[in-house]
């Protein structure tokens, strides 16, 4: 058969690979323009910064004020906010999600589970700003009318945890900001938490039941120490999630530069500082670069805590 | 702790067989308790959440299905009292999410195969690229707001529709990335080793067998990071801005359904909030919906 | 080498003295074949004992992968395929392959043939149907798909994918078709007619098969080369190798004792 009518056979010196280098280089360029995307929002953010920084120093960290009449700024009630919802927000979420991940596997049946696993799921697709609504206009009348009285007159009264269940019962506050976040992270750290829980070896499980241990002996004695470094990845996850997080807070925070002990009262956080106040400072003034500061607070906490929670996601996945 | 309990079940049996069935010994009953107890809060933790997401159902629906009328769809924001609806806020949103996809998706791709397809030869370099992706997968999306008006609002002196999609796009890429490299994954060596053998060069057998072979997982993380995009309204704040007239122009300010709803559901007239609520049905309907949709053809496609 | 000296006929492809390695480990030891043109040459030999490997060598397969790397010569058309200047994607259209389990393209029938052929020349649409219809026809597929050449190829039997990749790999006109046990996936009617298309493709194309059925080689092999432990034992043709080896371990393998 005579190829060499038909299409150039030779076997060499012909350029070799030419539309391959061409697409390596088109690759290797978009993948650095993720590296330059994420290096590009840190500079950013510290180039915008650098006026508060260089006016007010590191102080600026642990200074109250937040004062645009004196032209006096400092991030602590903002962090302070930022930690305080992001916590409460994970020791809701936590056993929420746990509960969850263990009926999904555990408990429910196969065919069920897909159903009310797909639903929750659905939970996670809901856009902050819907649970912002939701939040003002469900969840903070009902703090203030129910939960928030409730808790004054009883819990505020226990000595030592007192201080954190007493004040006026706005309904808005960090407990609120809190438990809006629990919704909305709760179902990422389940979906962590049960595909985990799934990849168990199921002879695992099924010798330990064969020893006669009860389903919760199972989870907690067998699944969860099985299971524990990337279920502590799933919740940094969350918490990654619940500390940058913006619409949904601003709704419900109060929208306070405070710092307190009481859960009931209103503060802010540093996404939802930005959010409100950003539309009012002016460029270059000392007010855009305290706001520049926090923002990059907030880049380096969030990414201080997305990088711990992907190191332990992947130890796993490294070393299954 | 296991062997303890044990011994004491044997010490406090019933001498009868059928005692030890039932296994009625003080123990056997904590453990019974525990365990059902456990399995009791369980169910409750499913349930509450279940609740969450019904409430806002049905607060969604109570409050913005009143506002569907043929108005909402067809006339642009007007002030207060004067009957406006959200047309420009739709088609904004359309636009500006349309855009960000077409921006982002391509990019997603390619780092998504650069992921999947190079390791053999960038193996550290792809460790580090696929990290820092996760970690955009995650950021703050406000900062990307804030990121983009830096870059882009303060240099052009404006706000603009496209600085809104180039904002929405950053939140695209990681997403696409995710997916296009785990579909990409699932494509079977011996595939891409028969396009090799017919003399095919790489970037033909990675764009025109191994993606072809992935394209329903692919187009499925396209839609997803739509839906993810189509509700985000932090990045949108200091980029599209908001426009109260019609405007489809990237250059221009530009309404999106999400701002519009941030601006209206804090606003003290009625006529406001109304729609503000509609308009959160409206995005929520075609967020779950365009979900629901991806999550049964995957459902599908794995039978 | 004995044996290149009896072959009246020229040889296709010429390994002379090669050498492979998987990182450290050594897999083919100094083999030296021949492919005489036109002639099915099967390779048979326990598992893991190089015959796959050397047939990854014959198209460099074996270059998607680091750490994987072959000396020696291999003499194709007058070049020595294993140096560095060689058009890798000429060389595969050139020396074409067939795998084990069948792999369609996640596209139509008449695609996944167009696809190889779009690669190396350009024909206008009647060329290409023609083309098509063609190596359809000669594996016997033509009959079975002309009414469907644009469905998909995912929907074909086994052994209708396991036809249509030999079309597909003919249809870019190699000199050359290494087939790794192309049979081994299938049921034994798609294996007969599998057997009966190799007899006749060996009018145009040299073929190079690697079974772990013996009965299979000695039905379609012209040539036998036995391997064993990255050594080319004995190479002589299917009449003799099976019935007056001339090497015990060659006698042993054939007769079942091992392997």
């Amino acid at each position: 058969m005579d190829r060499s009518a038909t299409s150039p056979s030779a076997l060499t010196g012909v350029v070799r690979g030419n539309g391959d280098a061409v697409f390596a280089a088109i690759v290797r360029c978009a993948a650095a323009l993720i590296l330059l995307g994420l290096g590009g929002m840190v500079a950013v953010m510290a180039w915008g910064a650098r006026g508060a920084f260089a006016t007010f120093g590191p102080a600026f960290i642990v200074d109250k004020a937040w004062n645009p009449v004196t032209q006096h700024f400092g991030a602590a009630a903002p962090v302070f906010g930022t930690l305080v919802t992001a916590l409460l927000a994970i020791a809701l979420a936590v056993p929420l999600a746990f509960g969850i991940a263990v009926w999904l596997t555990e408990i429910a049946s196969a065919r069920i589970a897909g159903v009310i696993g797909t639903l929750i799921q659905l939970l996670a697709a809901v856009p902050s700003i819907i649970f912002g609504m939701w939040g003002f206009a469900v969840l903070v009348p009902f703090m203030a009318h129910y939960v928030e009285p409730f808790a004054s007159h009883t819990l505020g009264r226990v000595p030592g945890i007192g201080p954190l269940f007493r004040g006026a019962p706005y309904g808005t506050g960090f407990l609120t900001g809190g438990m809006i976040l629990a919704v909305m992270i709760t179902p990422f750290i389940s979906a962590v938490m049960r595909d985990v829980f799934l990849s168990m070896p199921a002879v695992l499980k099924e010798s330990a039941y064969g020893l006669g241990m009860t389903r919760w002996e199972v989870v907690r004695r067998i699944i969860l120490p099985w299971s524990r470094t990337s279920v502590v990845g799933g919740i940094m996850l969350g918490l990654g999630r619940a500390l940058g997080e913006t619409m949904a807070i601003t709704f419900v925070i109060g929208n306070a530069n405070h710092i307190g002990w009481s859960l009931f009262s209103p503060g802010n956080t540093i996404a939802s500082l930005i959010a409100l106040e950003f539309p009012e400072s002016a460029m270059g003034s000392l007010k855009f670069s305290s706001l520049m500061a926090a923002g990059f607070l907030l880049m380096l906490i969030s990414l201080g805590t997305l990088v711990c929670s992907r190191l332990l996601l992947r130890t796993r996945a490294a070393g299954r | 702790m296991a062997g303890r309990e044990n011994a004491a079940a044997v010490a406090t049996s019933a001498p009868c067989a059928s005692g030890r069935w039932q296994g009625d010994s003080l123990s056997d009953m904590r453990r019974r308790m525990v365990d059902r107890v456990a399995t009791g809060l369980c169910w409750l933790a499913t349930i509450l959440v279940l609740l969450m997401l019904f409430s806002i159902l049905f607060v969604l629906v109570r409050n913005g299905l009143g506002g569907l009328r043929w108005v909402t769809f067809v006339h642009v924001t007007l002030p207060p009292g004067q009957g406006g609806g959200l047309a420009n806020a739709i088609v904004g949103s359309l636009i500006q999410t349309g855009l960000a996809v077409l921006i982002g998706a391509p990019v997603g791709l390619l780092v998504g195969i650069y992921l999947a397809e190079f390791t053999a030869t960038d193996g550290r370099f792809i460790n580090l690229v696929r990290f820092i992706s996760d970690l955009l997968l995650s950021a703050p999306s406000i900062l990307v707001g804030l990121f983009i008006y830096m870059i882009v609002v303060v240099p052009t002196g404006h706000f603009s529709g496209m600085a809104g999609a180039l904002a929405l796009s950053m939140l695209v890429v990681p997403v696409v990335v995710r997916t296009t490299e785990d579909m990409l994954r699932l494509v079977p060596l011996s595939m891409r080793e028969a396009a090799i053998a017919l003399g095919a060069p790489r970037w033909r057998v990675i764009l025109f067998v191994c993606l072809r072979a992935a394209r329903d997982g692919v187009a499925t993380g396209i839609l997803l990071a739509l839906a993810r995009v189509s509700g985000e309204t932090a990045p949108l704040l200091f980029t599209s801005l908001g426009n109260m007239n019609w405007s489809v122009s990237p250059a221009a300010p530009m309404a999106s359904l999400p701002v519009t709803i941030y601006q209206y559901a804090g606003a003290a007239y009625e006529d406001w909030t109304a729609l503000a609520w509609t308009g959160a049905l409206l995005i929520t309907a075609g967020i779950l919906m365009i979900n629901i949709t991806v999550r049964l053809g995957l459902g599908r496609n794995r039978k | 080498m004995t044996v290149a000296e009896k072959q009246p006929v020229p040889a296709a492809i010429s390994v002379r003295n090669l050498d492979f390695y998987y990182g450290a480990n050594h897999a083919l030891k100094n083999i030296s074949i021949d492919f005489p043109q036109g002639q099915v040459t099967g390779m048979i030999g326990p598992s893991g004992c190089g015959k796959s490997t050397l047939l990854r060598v014959l198209n460099r397969m074996y270059d998607l992968y680091p750490g994987q790397r072959a000396t020696g010569e291999v003499i194709f058309d007058g070049c020595n395929i294993l140096g560095p200047k060689v058009n890798l994607n000429v060389l595969r259209a050139r020396v074409g392959m067939v795998f084990q389990k069948p792999t369609p393209f996640p596209m139509s029938i008449y695609d996944n043939i167009a696809f190889g052929v779009r690669l190396h020349e350009r024909l206008d649409r009647t060329a290409m149907d023609a083309r098509v219809e063609d190596v359809l026809k000669r594996v016997a597929l033509w009959p079975e798909v002309r009414d469907r050449l644009h469905d998909s190829a995912a929907a074909l039997s086994g052994g209708q994918q396991q036809r249509l990749c030999i079309a597909r790999t003919i249809a870019t006109r190699p000199e050359v078709v290494l087939l790794d046990e192309p049979t081994s996936a299938l049921d034994p009617v798609s294996t007969a007619r599998i057997e009966e298309l190799l007899d006749e493709l060996k009018a145009d194309f040299t073929i190079a098969i690697v079974t772990h059925n013996l009965q299979q080689a000695a039905r379609c092999a012209d040539q036998v080369a036995f391997f064993y432990m990255g050594e080319v034992v004995e190479v002589d043709s299917a009449d003799r190798m099976f019935t007056a080896p001339r090497e015990n371990r060659t006698q042993d393998y054939i007769t079942g004792r091992f392997g």
